[in-house]
């Protein structure tokens, strides 16, 4: 028998091989797909039919047509409430991502101990989104809270960080911005993909540390940090946790930290408008949407592919 | 966490909706017999920590008695309790009994959630409770809620800040809201940046407001649940939190907002922080615990300059049980036990409030500590006039709006004047909304 005949044998049973893992899977993945059916795409679905009713959580809903998506328009708190998430957004993110990927070019240099910083670094992202975080935050900022002590100690006189609507949302951002790790690990693996004869021959060319940066990191990096861009953009948008918690639940003080989740939020469960609740969750959705469109339009612009 | 609340969110809509599918078929009778099998009540409420241990006692003894019937108590702070109160109960999942709010059981009542009572007349006694007491947990004839305890708004002193200070206690027969001010400012200035005078109000309860509005002979609901609250008594209202606060009488904007929002265990009362403060009198034995210092109970300033008393017998809280509870009839013998018993009553005594039966009220006199024992007394004692009319279908969220508004004016957001205005129409368009 020949190499080649051997080789064919090996395809042929390979496929009755791969027809079994596939039922397999299937059969491993079943739990999972239920529960994607029931407790995700269920739901979804059904909220969507809920936008267009009045629902007060106990009473059977009530079809009203569009009005649910007509009180979007003139909802002058809802529009504070984007205001405070579209801040929330356009600025923790950016300063996020230029932390993760500062960090992640330091910790590129090949430090010793380097699974040690980058765990260290890592860790708040793991933390980050939970009430666990929020309390302590809340006590880092309180009037008597390690900022102000520190901040007394150079004889500055500090306020409540939190309980001040001028700096509130301030405090969530830079919340957001800690939680850095998960964008930085990426950025690290990207960096280490970046072949070392690209920065030799620039090198050789003549090439500084700071355009060897600009014209080769950051454009072999580019996709990583789209994808970053993308990812983080979406998750600051489903931002709840933090604020929740900060404010008590209330997204004061002055509906200063009101995300859009946690207006959606009152709305559904303090307010008991499931229909109107309903309504904003898919208005999320399009909004979410639509900044990811205009992020894939814009990477026509400044993502490079190497291939 | 926000994955879980969608997921939670998506529990809900889901449960819900086969909840409205299965809802024809139901469990034990309101007025049968009592099972003998073994059953789990759970019953939850709000409050400190104070509550939370009485109250699993009271739970001990009811189990003793009824071996076959375990209850499980669950307790919150004041704001996550009606956040999960509202998940609960859509999801189905409300507990059995609950204690249940002025503020919220008309928006509960009139959305079907609560069981009437007298349904389950059979177990519950409620003769020795007054018919006056009674009404205020009935809506159109149906008995939503037991009362459990009344309370008065009042100021809450602190003697040891003002013995500290070597200032005089105010003569609380006559005073006034500008005699507060006065004496605030004295505290303010002993007090040194440290302790203040007035611990603000407007924050955590809309009581304060009701009652300037009550002294001048108005109210802030009528009796169709129409907002009849005068523009400019809101208005006065906040422009006297903005004074206090900017005069230096109370403390700054930022730490009042913090204290208010930690709960009662951290508010400048508790905290020595500030000399007076408006509470409930009930309150007095909490804060008198969380403090360490002599607490007295005053009078509400401008009670005398007005029309007519602000103060009256608030219902403190009911005893509410679940219309989809599975066992109503059990739920309804356990908020018996809670209303009855009095060897129960003796551990709860009034830290719920002064009890609304009026035997368990006297069994219990000669057990109360002095601070109970004030509680009772100012509430003997302090002329009242007739209760505001229960708050509407809707406005539950009276509160948070009020807080919001304090917010913007202490902030500079806004100016008295227009959040007077902005308040009003708010609050009508959330009852206008719930109809």
């Amino acid at each position: 028998m020949s190499a080649l005949d051997e080789l064919r044998g090996l395809r042929r049973g390979g496929a009755q091989v791969r027809k079994r893992d596939n039922r397999a899977a299937f059969w491993f993945l079943a739990p999972w797909f239920a529960g994607l059916l029931l407790v995700t795409v269920g739901p979804v679905l059904a909220s969507f039919g809920l936008g267009f009713t009045r629902y007060n959580l106990i009473q059977p809903p009530r079809l009203i047509g569009f009005d649910n998506f007509a009180r979007i328009l003139s909802d002058t708190r809802l529009h504070n409430a984007l205001r405070v998430t579209f801040t929330y957004v356009l600025v923790s993110v950016p300063l996020q991502l230029a932390c993760a990927l500062g960090v992640a070019l330091l910790l590129n240099r090949g430090l010793r101990g380097l699974a040690f910083y980058r765990s260290a670094f890592y860790l708040p992202s793991l933390l980050g989104s939970s009430v666990a975080i929020a309390v302590l935050w809340t006590q880092v900022f309180g009037t008597e809270g390690l900022v102000n002590r520190v901040l007394g100690f150079f004889g500055v006189e500090g306020k409540g960080w939190i309980s001040d609507p001028d700096t509130a949302l301030s405090t969530l951002i830079v919340l957001n911005v800690w939680t850095f790790g998960s964008p930085m690990i990426i950025f690290l693996a990207g960096l280490r993909q970046i072949p070392e004869v690209y920065y030799e021959a620039a090198a050789i060319d003549g090439a500084g540390r700071w355009s060897r940066f600009w014209r080769i990191t950051l454009p072999l990096l580019s996709p990583i940090l789209f994808f970053n861009l993308v990812l983080q953009i979406i998750h600051a948008f489903q931002s709840f946790t933090q604020a929740f918690v900060v404010s008590g639940g209330t997204g004061g003080p002055s509906d200063s930290t009101m995300f859009y989740t946690l207006y959606l939020y009152q709305q559904g469960f303090s307010r008991f408008d499931m229909g109107y609740a309903s309504a904003l969750a898919w208005f999320l959705l399009l909004i979410i949407a639509a900044f990811t469109a205009i992020n894939f339009w814009a990477a026509k612009f400044w993502v490079f592919y190497d291939d | 966490m926000f994955r879980g609340v969608r997921r939670g969110a998506a529990w809900v809509v889901l449960l819900s909706l086969t909840a409205s599918l299965a809802a024809c078929g139901s469990g034990s009778d309101a007025g049968g017999d009592l099972t003998t099998e073994k059953v789990t009540l759970r019953f939850t409420w709000w409050g400190a920590d104070d509550r939370h241990k009485r109250t699993q006692q009271v739970i001990d003894m009811f189990q003793k008695k009824h071996p076959n019937i375990t209850v499980k108590g669950e307790f919150k702070e004041w704001n996550g309790y009606w956040d999960s109160l509202a998940t609960t109960m859509a999801a189905n999942d409300a507990p059995d009994i609950m204690q249940m709010d002025e503020l919220y059981i008309a928006s509960y009542a009139e959305r079907g959630a609560l069981l009437d009572l007298n349904e389950a007349k059979k177990h519950l006694d409620t003769a020795n409770f007054d018919q006056k007491a009674l009404a205020t947990g009935a809506i159109a004839g149906k008995q939503y809620g037991l009362p459990v305890g009344l309370g008065m708004y009042s100021i809450m002193v602190n003697l040891d800040l003002l013995a500290k200070y070597n200032i005089p206690v105010p003569d609380d027969t006559k005073w006034s809201w500008d005699d507060l001010k006065s004496i605030g400012d004295q505290v303010s200035k002993a007090g040194g940046g440290a302790v203040f005078g007035v611990q603000s109000p407007g924050i955590n309860d809309a009581a304060g407001l009701s009652i300037r509005a009550r002294q001048q002979g108005k109210a802030m609901f009528d009796a169709d649940a129409k907002v009849v609250l005068p523009q400019e008594i809101a208005r006065d209202y906040w422009q006297y939190i903005l004074d206090l606060a900017k005069s230096g009488i109370a403390a700054p904007p930022s730490v009042t907002v913090e204290k208010a929002s930690a709960g009662l265990n951290q508010s400048a009362t508790a905290t020595g922080t500030a000399a007076f403060g408006l509470w409930w009198n009930t309150q007095l034995t909490a804060l008198t615990a969380a403090s360490g210092a002599k607490l007295k109970l005053l009078r509400l300033p401008g009670e005398t300059q007005g029309t007519a008393p602000g103060a009256y017998y608030k219902p403190s809280m009911f005893w509410s049980v679940s219309s989809r509870s599975k066992y109503p009839a059990e739920a309804a013998a356990f908020v018996s036990f809670l209303a009855n018993d009095e060897e129960a009553a003796k551990i709860l005594l009034t830290e719920r409030g002064v009890p609304a039966n009026q035997k368990i009220r006297e069994a219990i006199a000669g057990q109360l500590k002095d601070t109970d024992k004030a509680a009772k007394e100012y509430l003997d004692t302090v002329p009242v006039s007739d209760p505001p009319r229960i708050t509407p279908n809707g406005a539950s969220t009276l509160d948070t709006i009020l807080k919001r508004h304090t917010e913007d004016v202490l902030f500079g957001r806004t100016t008295p004047d227009a959040a007077a205005a902005s308040f009003i129409k708010e609050v009508q368009s959330e009852v206008d909304a719930a109809k």
